[in-house]
Order: structure tokens, then sequence, then C-alpha cells
């Protein structure tokens, strides 16, 4: 009985409807994920409707979402691979490309799964170790009373949550959450300030703004409270993403103070910035190429070289491409996006694949067509 | 005498035609001389050109039969005059009003006439020049580029942002300066320089004095120093062959041709269908070589690709059309592939021509795009898909029609399928392999693969439909009318991801549009749908109609 079912639940899954329905699906979430970007950026259409196992349409109608339709597509594409009368030497071309497919589909997932991408951000003359994703922002503590170093204690988002509460040391104050702004608008105090507000808020308001499409486009902001301390340095703080001046602390009689600012991923080398080189169609205001001249330092020994606009830099499984730069005071900085893939090859091998299969299928069709044109 | 005359001017013509056809390569003219202009070394016929087409919306004076290098060297010789001349096209009669002029059918206006208005308006120009540019409306956004216009047009009679002079240093990066800088600047120019600035002004003095003789030296001299600068970027050539393209406009014989076989198709199906066919295929080809000509040409000038603007893409996806549908005739013989070639070359023409007046002039690209091994891979296959999904498209509409008109002759209907399975398999390849090697530049210049990106998400729709249709008829599911009916309406996706993805101007692909484009995409989609659906049901209806049910 049970092998009845298994076989009726193969059938179906293997079934060539499947794979229409599935794809009909895809269209119409890939054509509305398209149309959504416009009002709700690429990055939150992209989580809403593609990188979701489900989404509520209306708000409370769930849909599958676009990884749900590939993992279907992909198992359907699979399975039907064990279908009799399949594997066939007429039918071998055909089979191939298949697998050229699914090795795409499976890519995507590894992809999906376990790919991170963030900016590398370095001044001339500077150097960095460390990617700031897009997205995701922390909250870090430094303490800034020890001798020659700086102390880090880094809070990661999934805690900064409004009414989140925790503690940073043990027996230590309790930080409270009080709210997390998506795109801040920083505006002066009309009425002098409350003595609970510390540093940035005694003089100015963090007030939210409606958020961008493009999240690289707004400026977050947080604001939370400290309390326990018992040296006076309970109160409200507020901080910003890019904030100039720090609002000093004090926990158990070291001075700390606090940033916010874009989630960091170290990476086990340094990159230091020597030159940032931007040439421009003469007269315009066109970029004709940017490229940066950077030392990689790993174990202390530099190895020079250029990371240029399609020329990336590849080392222990990170990319680097000349992404961006900013060009606002007299340094140049540049702006480098990161990414580590483990699926990066999969697209190359799986396409190498297919054309082989569709060149052995033309092949085999060749004496076919002889015939006809024969007869 | 009369007749040999007559007969000696004709062969003098056909001659001049064949010589001026077939070598661009003349004698140099003034129109020739090399002008850096928006990132690029160009002939000063394409810089005029695109003046002109700046300030009255076309690139000659066609009523007045004045050329753009024309207009542009009297501008300089005798700028009263030209200041007079109605060059300006105001079509906005609030920003006419606002100028203090009176409302003209015609549209043109001078510059002595609009001068007075913007100094008038000053304190308004100046406020929405502050602005930013989303904020304007559209009369302010006119206002603006109108007084920009008429700054650019006075800076252009003295010669200020005319880049003819080479720099000391010749160096491909490097900015040309005009002659006004040398007047103003007074720096001393080197040895090339000065015999640059020596030529430009024995021309124009000569011209002044209408001296043909001491133009012709003048510009023989000017020929001879460009072409001794050691220089890559200035190629005389090249500078002679862009010109030649500007006066010939090679899109607009190719598209005559087209029509004239289109014409000829129609003709032939009324009388001596082998012979009138003969012929409309023969214009057809010749059409198709003069459209290949033009691109060639195109890529030559630019040195990169033939596809990296939306203008190029139309251009070159009708080529593509167009050598499928000459593969498509030569072995039907029955006339589909001429009708597909004809009428789809002809429509893609006027939808190119769209675009070329809002910017086809050979701009250069933003760096990300600068890359020739890319643009020759990816875009290069993904057009060719486009190509090929539209003639997929067409002959789609062709077996709707054929099922209606002939639905007996099942040998026919059979043929037409097989092509049109055929030309679907064929697209599919190459939009699948084309979004496959996007997905592998994505990854060599940003990072990811796929991205979800508007331009990406298109490219794949295509695909997913395609393959939709195809796994759909392989299994059973849809029959071959079911088949013509998708690949019909397959159409309207290509249009979507070709020119819709581009309105919703988010993402790394987006590139400029106007609201035209979307009214023209909305009615294209109804159009298609209603025809699409229209053809396939109608046998439907008829049935229903001509057989009422016993009761």
């Amino acid at each position: 009985m049970t092998i009845n079912y298994l076989d009726k639940f193969l059938k179906i899954i293997m079934s060539p409807k499947v794979f229409s329905y599935t794809l009909i699906w895809l269209i119409i979430l890939v054509f509305f994920g398209t149309i959504a970007q416009k009002d709700i950026g690429l990055y939150a259409s992209q989580m809403k409707y593609f990188s979701s196992f489900y989404f509520l349409f209306l708000g409370f109608i769930p849909l599958p979402g676009g990884r749900l339709v590939l993992l279907l597509m992909t198992v359907n594409l699979f399975s039907s691979m064990f279908k009799r009368n399949l594997w066939q030497l007429k039918k071998i071309g055909i089979i191939i490309v298949h697998l050229g497919g699914l090795l795409l589909l499976a890519g995507g997932g590894l992809t999906a799964y376990f790919s991170s991408e963030g900016n590398m951000v370095i001044a001339e003359g500077e150097s960095s170790n460390y990617v700031d994703d897009y997205h995701n922002m922390e909250l870090a503590f430094v303490n800034n009373s020890l001798k020659d170093s700086l102390e880090y204690t880094v809070v990661d988002e999934s805690l900064l949550y409004e009414g989140s509460r925790f503690q940073i040391f043990d027996e230590g104050p309790e930080i409270y959450i009080i709210s997390n702004i998506k795109n801040v608008r920083i505006e002066n105090r009309i009425s002098p300030a409350d003595s609970i507000y510390k540093g940035l808020l005694e003089k100015f308001v963090l007030l939210p703004k409606k958020p961008e499409p493009e999240n690289t486009q707004n400026r977050p902001a947080l604001i939370y409270k400290i309390q326990g301390t018992s040296n006076g340095s309970d109160g409200i703080y507020g901080l910003f993403l890019g904030q100039g001046l720090n609002d000093p602390f004090k926990i158990n009689d070291q001075i700390f103070h606090s940033e916010y600012r874009r989630e960091r991923t170290y990476v086990p080398f340094n990159i230091e910035l020597i030159d940032f080189e931007k040439i421009m169609h003469p007269g315009t205001n066109v970029a004709k190429s940017f490229s940066s001249d950077v030392n990689l330092i790993e174990n202390d020994i530099p190895r020079r070289t250029l990371i240029k606009m399609n020329e990336p830099l590849r080392h222990k499984g990170y990319t680097f491409f000349q992404a961006s730069f900013i060009d606002d005071s007299d340094v140049e900085t540049t702006v480098l996006a990161t990414v580590k893939n483990y699926g990066r090859l999969f697209p190359y091998i799986s396409s190498i694949i297919m054309s082989i299969g569709l060149l052995i299928h033309l092949l085999l069709m060749i004496p076919k067509m002889v015939r006809r044109k024969s007869k | 005498m009369n007749f040999i005359k007559t007969n000696l001017s004709f062969f003098h013509y056909i001659f001049l035609f064949a010589s001026f056809s077939l070598s661009p390569l003349g004698a140099f003219e003034v129109q020739n001389i090399p002008v850096q202009s928006e990132g690029r070394i160009k002939p000063l016929d394409t810089f005029a050109r695109n003046m002109l087409l700046r300030f009255y919306g076309k690139r000659e004076i066609k009523d007045q039969n004045i050329k753009a290098s024309d207009w542009l060297l009297d501008l300089i010789l005798n700028p009263e005059d030209g200041r007079n001349l109605k060059v300006f096209n105001i079509r906005n009669p609030e920003v006419v009003s606002s100028l203090f002029l009176e409302w003209s059918t015609q549209h043109k206006y001078s510059f002595n006439e609009i001068i007075n208005g913007i100094k008038n308006q000053v304190e308004l120009i100046k406020t929405i020049d502050q602005k930013e540019s989303q904020d304007r409306t559209p009369f302010e956004k006119q206002l603006l580029e109108l007084s920009q216009s008429a700054i650019m047009f006075e800076e252009l009679s003295y010669m200020k942002n005319i880049k003819l002079i080479p720099p000391a240093l010749l160096d491909e990066n490097a900015v040309w300066q005009s002659p006004f800088d040398f007047i103003i600047s007074g720096i001393t120019p080197a040895y090339h320089q000065e015999e640059i600035l020596n030529s430009l002004q024995q021309y124009l003095a000569a011209r002044f004095q209408k001296n043909e003789l001491e133009m012709n030296n003048a510009l023989l001299n000017y020929e001879k120093i460009v072409s001794d600068l050691s220089f890559s970027t200035v190629d005389v050539k090249k500078l002679k062959s862009e010109t030649w393209m500007n006066d010939v406009n090679l899109f607009v014989k190719s598209l005559a041709f087209y029509i004239l076989s289109f014409l000829l198709i129609g003709i032939s199906w009324m009388a001596k269908p082998s012979f009138f066919r003969n012929i409309s295929f023969f214009s057809l080809i010749i059409g198709f070589l003069i459209h290949g000509y033009g691109i060639v040409m195109r890529m030559y000038i630019m040195g990169r690709p033939p596809v990296s603007t939306l203008y190029e893409s139309v251009i070159f996806v009708s080529f593509i059309l167009l050598l499928l549908a000459v593969a498509l005739e030569y072995f039907r013989k029955d006339g589909l592939g001429i009708f597909v070639g004809s009428v789809g070359g002809s429509i893609l023409h006027f939808i190119g021509f769209s675009y070329a007046a809002d910017g086809d002039t050979l701009g250069m690209l933003v760096a990300v795009l600068d890359s020739n091994f890319w643009l020759a891979t990816h875009v290069t296959t993904i057009t060719i898909g486009y190509g090929a999904s539209l003639v997929a498209g067409f002959i789609g509409h062709l077996y709707l029609i054929q099922n209606i008109s002939d639905s007996s002759n099942s040998k026919k209907l059979k043929s037409i399928f097989n092509n049109l399975f055929g030309m679907t398999l064929f697209a599919l390849f190459f939009t699948l392999f084309g979004t496959i090697l996007g997905g592998i530049w994505a990854d060599q210049s940003w990072g990811r693969f796929w991205g979800w990106d508007p331009k990406e998400n298109g490219a794949l729709l295509i695909v997913l439909w395609q393959l939709l249709m195809i796994h759909s008829r392989l299994a059973g599911i849809a029959k071959p009318l079911l088949f013509a009916l998708g690949m019909g309406l397959n159409n309207i996706i290509v249009a979507l991801a070709w020119f819709g993805v581009n309105l919703l101007q988010v993402g790394l692909h987006s590139y400029g549009f106007d609201d035209g484009v979307a009214r023209n995409l909305y009615i294209f989609i109804i159009f298609e749908l209603s025809i699409c659906l229209f053809l396939y049901y109608f046998p439907f209806i008829k049935s229903r109609f001509q057989s009422p049910r016993v009761l």
C-alpha cells in the first residue's frame, strides 16, 4: 500500500504538468515582483517575492514565494530524471541539457544560502579588513579606558528591535531599545531637553522619515536607554549611521562610547588603498573607468594589485569589485563590493554542460533530418 | 545632342551615386574637421547636427534647405544674421508667453526674440535651477533647458564651446580646447595647435569672402595637419565615414526597400504571384544589405560591438529579424518570410527612429558597460534572441490567420507550425544563453550572478514563457493552435522586457525613457492581446454561429 502511495506521489511530482504550473506561477511572481520594485525597492521586493518560501498577499492570503517555487521545480526536474523510457541514447542530448539546468538551480540554492556580500570602504592611504553589510546594522560599545587598545562589544541586529532589553556585561547596566528608525531626519530641539536625554539628544531630535526604496539611501538611527550605571550616565542616547561626534558614558568607571554602524564581517587579510583613479570621457561627466591601486596585506607581506571595473580581485574565496567611490572631501575613497559565494562556478559549469547537451542533440538529429530530406 | 547630354548626366548621376555609396571617402570637407564633444572625437557635421537637434528639434533646417554645418559656420561668420534665424523650437505655449512672445503655429523663434524674455525671467530661472530635477514641472524644465540652450547658442557664435584644437600633449583622455580658449587665456599654442588655428582662420576668411579656391586650400592644409598628428583617436577616414553616414541616412534607405518589398508582396497576392514575389524578395535583400552595411559602419565609427544603446538594440534586433526572415523565405519560397521581414523590419525601423530623435547621437558609455567583450557576447546573444522571438511571434500570428482563412489546408498549417516550433527553439537557445551570459557578466563585474533586477527579470520572463510553451507542447498539454497563440503573445513579453523595464527606473540597468514610451507600450499590449485572442477564438465563435443548435 505504502509503495502505491509513493508511486502516486512520485508520478505527480515528476509530471510535466507540475513543471508547467510552477513555470506559470514563477512567471506571475517575476512579473509582479518586478513591478513592485518601483514602490518598495529592489531589496524589499526581492526579500518578499523571490527570496521567500511564502508571502502574504493583501496581508493575509499566503502564496508561494520564489524559493518554494524554485525548490518545487528542482524536485520536479530531479525526479523526472528517473522516468521510465527516458534513458535512451537518442535522448542523451536532451538529458544532458536538463542536467545542466538542474545544476544551475542547485547552484542558485547554494548561493541563496551560503553567500554573503557587502561593501569594503577604504580611503586613500588607509587600510581595512572588514566588510560592511548592505542591509544589517549593529550596535558597538567601545571601551576607551584601556591602554593602547580599544575594546569593542558588538550587539547584533537581531537584538535591536523596539522594546528589546539586554545587558552587555554581567552585572552591568541594562540597555533598553526605545526605537529603531529605518531612515532618520535630524532636527534642532525647539525647547530645552529633559535631563534624561544625553549627548546628541540634548540638542537634537531624531525623527523618522519615509524610507527610500533603495536601502543604501537611508540613514538609520537608534534611540536607547541605559539604566543601572549608578554613576549618572543613566539616560536616553541617540545614534545614527555616520555620526561624527561620540557621546561618552561611564560603565564601572570605564569610559565608553557607542557606534551604530553597518554589520561588519572580518576578512583574514588587510587591503590598503594606495591610489584611486577615475578617468572621465574627456569633457563630460561620464566616467570611462575607475580603478583602485591596492596592497593586499597578508601576514605583513603586501602584494600590489589593481582592481578595475570588470576586473575584480579574487582572494581566499572573497571577490572584490570596483563598485563605487566617494569623492566629497580632499581624500578619495573607494567602495569595493565584496562577495563570498560558494556557488559562483555553477552557472559557468552548467552553461557549458547545457551547450554540450544541445550540441549532442543536434548531432543526433542530423541523420533523422537527412532521412526526412531524402524521402 | 540633347539626348546624349541627358544620358551623360544620367550616367554621371549613376557614377556619382556609385562612387558616393561605395566609398564614403571623398575629399576632406569642412564637415569632416574633428571636434571633441561628449567624450569623443567627431566630425564637425555630427557636432552641428546634434546642436541643431537640441535647438531646432531636427538635424537640418529643411524648409530653408540649410545644412547643420552651414548653419553653424554662418552663425560664426555672421552672428547678426544667425541670431535672427528662427532656430529655437518652442512647443509649450506657457514657455512662449513667459518670454513675452507671440504664440506662433510654426513654433520657431530666433535667438534675438527669446533672449529679452530670458533676461526678464532670470530670477525665475535661477529658482528653477536650484530645485531638484525631479521637482521641476514640465514648464520649468523646458524654460531652464531653453535658457541653457540660449547660452550654448551664444557660445557657439564665438566658438567658445567648439573644442576644435587637440591638446598640446597628445593624450587620448585629455580635453581639447576651443579657439576661444586660446584668445582668452593667451597661452602660446603648440606647433600643431597653431597650424590648426591658422588653417581654421584661413578657411573662415576664405568662406567669408566666398573664395572657393582658398577654402579648398585651407581644408587641404587642415587635413594634412590632422593626418600628421601621431594621435590614435583622430582618424580622418572615420571622420569622413561618419559625415557620409550622416548624409546618406542608410536606415532610411533600408526602410524604403522594406516598404517597397511589402507593397510588392501585396501585389503578388493579387497578380503574377511568382514574378512579384521574386522582385519583392530582391527588394527585401537590398534593404537588408543596406541595413547591415549601416550597422557595420556604426561599429567601425564607434569601435565597439553593434549593440550598446536602446536605439542600437532596435536596429540590430530588426537586422536579426530580417536575417531570419530571409532564411525563412529562402527555404519556403511562399512569401511568408518576406511578409515577416518587411512588416517586422519596417515597424522596428519606425520604433528605432523615434529613439533616434531622442538621442541617437553616438554617445559614450558609462564605465561598467564599456567592455567590448561582454557587449559582443551577452548583448549580442540576447538581442539575437529578441529578434528570433519576434520572428516566432510573427509566425504565430500567421498561423492563427492561416487557421481562419484556410483551415482545410492542413499540410500548410503543419509546415507553418514546424517553422514556428523551430524558430521558438532557436529563440529559446539565444534568450537562455544570453540571459546566462548576462548573469556571468554581472558575476564578473558586480559579484552576483542574479539579483532580480528588472532587466534580468524581463529577460527571465521571455525564457520562462518560451520554456512553458515548448514543454506544454511536448507534453501534449498545448495543441498547435494554443502554442501559436502563446508565441503570438510572446511579443508582448519581449516588448515588456525590452522597453517596459526601463519605465520602472530601478536597478543597475535603467537608462533614459519618456512618457510616450509607456503610452505606446500600453497601446501595443492591448492591440496584440486583442488581435491574438480574436484570431484564436474566431473559429470557435464562427462555428457556433454557422451551426445553430437544433432544438
